[in-house]
């Protein structure tokens, strides 16, 4: 895949994983023991331009192309998945506000979100609505001479919503969808830590309750009515191809450490790679990195392009990856054996993480929903 | 509306109806054939929709655009496009 990359691409990637090695990889495993990413280390990424990587320089990012992103993701997503979902919900608000802001919202949050001053969320999952974005229950009701709003629900599952500044809140005002951004600390606002998560343990995962959060009406996002069909899709669409860029490092790391384990470990006077039934797990797991590699370039592409097809693009890159990941995993801990199911092994931890990827930001059967949709109706019309 | 716009308006249209018919499961599409309320379209199709009239057209839909009047039908989009050229 690496023939598709310019080469300001390439020596990219190779930043963004000489960082992962040097300040992710050695402390991954403890940031997920302690369910916590420690502040210095997002404070790395701000300093290197990693949170405002797609937001133009007039607004302090870096303006570098969607491919960049994904590699950056994918860099990430070798070292330790929980990171990624920074990385993730920064841009899908930041990329939210540069498409549906205001100017005075974007010259007001996107330099800080760009230099990582401010951490934002996303939060639209609910315990009630997960993928059906449809049955929102959050409700906005206008204040008094519709300069504010009153806020009254509650979200759930949202990462890093224990670090975040600002949330991007989904709900409906009068029976339409909306979007609106709410400052941490408004009087009003609870902020719940969730832990013991099986996977994503130090994303910083929370839940957000609201009793009559006033807002400023000039918070709103985009236009009510339109926040589940035009401002949500924008930022899922990067949060999914964050997830599959993310899945595909994940990915990266479970052939990684599978085919240096099968090279080295001895059993009697074999190498565990010399047993077939090994090798067949590892052409297994490295024809799906190859294979996902493409569909995540590819769907990085459409986006830099502005295609149309970006969204099923995405749609694709994100479900191959994430089942792709997932029989990765287990096959990792599978090749390792008893070591594989320690907390020593990394891989143990990239099984616990591989899950979640099948969930966030779409189910796997939504994203099979959504495709087998489209491909069907693709046969339709050329009858 | 003058007649260099209802050309206009016409090319736009038959470029957007060929795309919509590409992505959605109806045989032919009248102009005022709401697309919204017809439960024919998933739902990122808005969001194809978009970006499809931006990239084509050379045109940004921004916050201001955002009325369901500018996107809901074949006539409707056209018009939005024509409008969207001649201010820009």
């Amino acid at each position: 895949m690496r023939h598709l990359l310019t080469d300001q691409q390439m020596a990219r990637h190779k930043e963004f994983k000489d960082f992962v090695a040097l300040n992710v990889e050695p402390f991954a495993e403890a940031w997920d023991q302690e369910q916590k990413i420690p502040d210095h280390v997002v404070s790395m990424l701000a300093s290197a331009g990693y949170l405002g990587s797609s937001l133009p320089p007039e607004y302090g990012g870096q303006g570098w192309d969607i491919v960049t992103l994904g590699l950056l993701n994918e860099a990430m997503g070798r070292g330790s998945s929980s990171l990624t979902g920074v990385l993730t919900v920064q841009a899908m608000v930041s990329m939210v506000l540069l498409k549906w802001g205001t100017e005075d919202q974007k010259g007001t949050w996107l330099p800080p979100l760009a230099t990582g001053e401010l951490i934002a969320a996303f939060a639209l999952t609910e315990s009630g609505a997960g993928s059906a974005i449809q049955s929102l229950a959050t409700e906005f009701t206008w204040g008094p001479d519709r300069g504010s709003l009153i806020l009254n629900g509650s979200k759930k599952w949202i990462t890093c919503a224990q670090r975040a500044g600002v949330f991007l809140v989904f709900g409906k005002l009068e029976q339409r969808s909306m979007a609106c951004l709410v400052p941490k600390g408004t009087p009003g606002l609870e902020v719940e830590p969730i832990r013991d998560l099986m996977g994503f343990r130090s994303a910083g995962l929370a839940q957000l309750t609201f009793k009559n959060v006033e807002i400023p009406s000039t918070n709103i996002v985009g236009k009510p009515g339109f926040a589940v069909s035009h401002v949500a899709p924008v930022g899922l669409q990067y949060g999914r191809i964050s997830t599959a860029c993310s899945g595909l490092g994940l990915l990266r790391g479970c052939f990684e450490e599978s085919i240096a384990y099968a090279a080295v470990r001895k059993i009697a006077d074999k190498t565990v790679g010399d047993i077939g039934m090994v090798r067949s797990l590892i052409a297994r797991m490295g024809t799906d990195l190859e294979a996902g590699g493409y569909l995540c370039h590819n769907a990085c592409h459409a986006d830099d392009d502005h295609l149309p097809e970006v969204f099923e693009k995405t749609l694709m890159a994100k479900f191959f990856t994430s089942r792709a990941v997932v029989r990765a995993a287990s096959d990792a801990v599978q090749i390792q054996g008893a070591a594989g199911c320690h907390a020593s092994s990394p891989v143990s931890r990239y099984y616990r993480d591989a899950k979640i990827m099948e969930i966030i930001e779409g189910t796997t059967q939504i994203h099979e929903e959504l495709l087998g949709k489209m491909f069907v109706d693709q046969a339709r019309r050329l009858r | 509306m003058t007649s260099v716009n209802a050309g206009a308006e016409y090319g736009v249209k038959e470029t957007v109806r060929r795309f919509i018919l590409r992505s959605i499961n109806v045989a032919d599409l009248n102009d005022d054939d709401d697309l919204f309320e017809s439960g024919l379209v998933n739902s990122l199709f808005a969001v194809q929709l978009m970006t499809f009239i931006e990239k084509t057209f050379a045109i940004e839909v921004g916050m201001e655009d955002l009325d369901i009047e500018n996107f809901k039908s074949l006539n409707a989009a056209a018009a939005f496009v024509v409008r969207k050229n001649g201010a820009g």
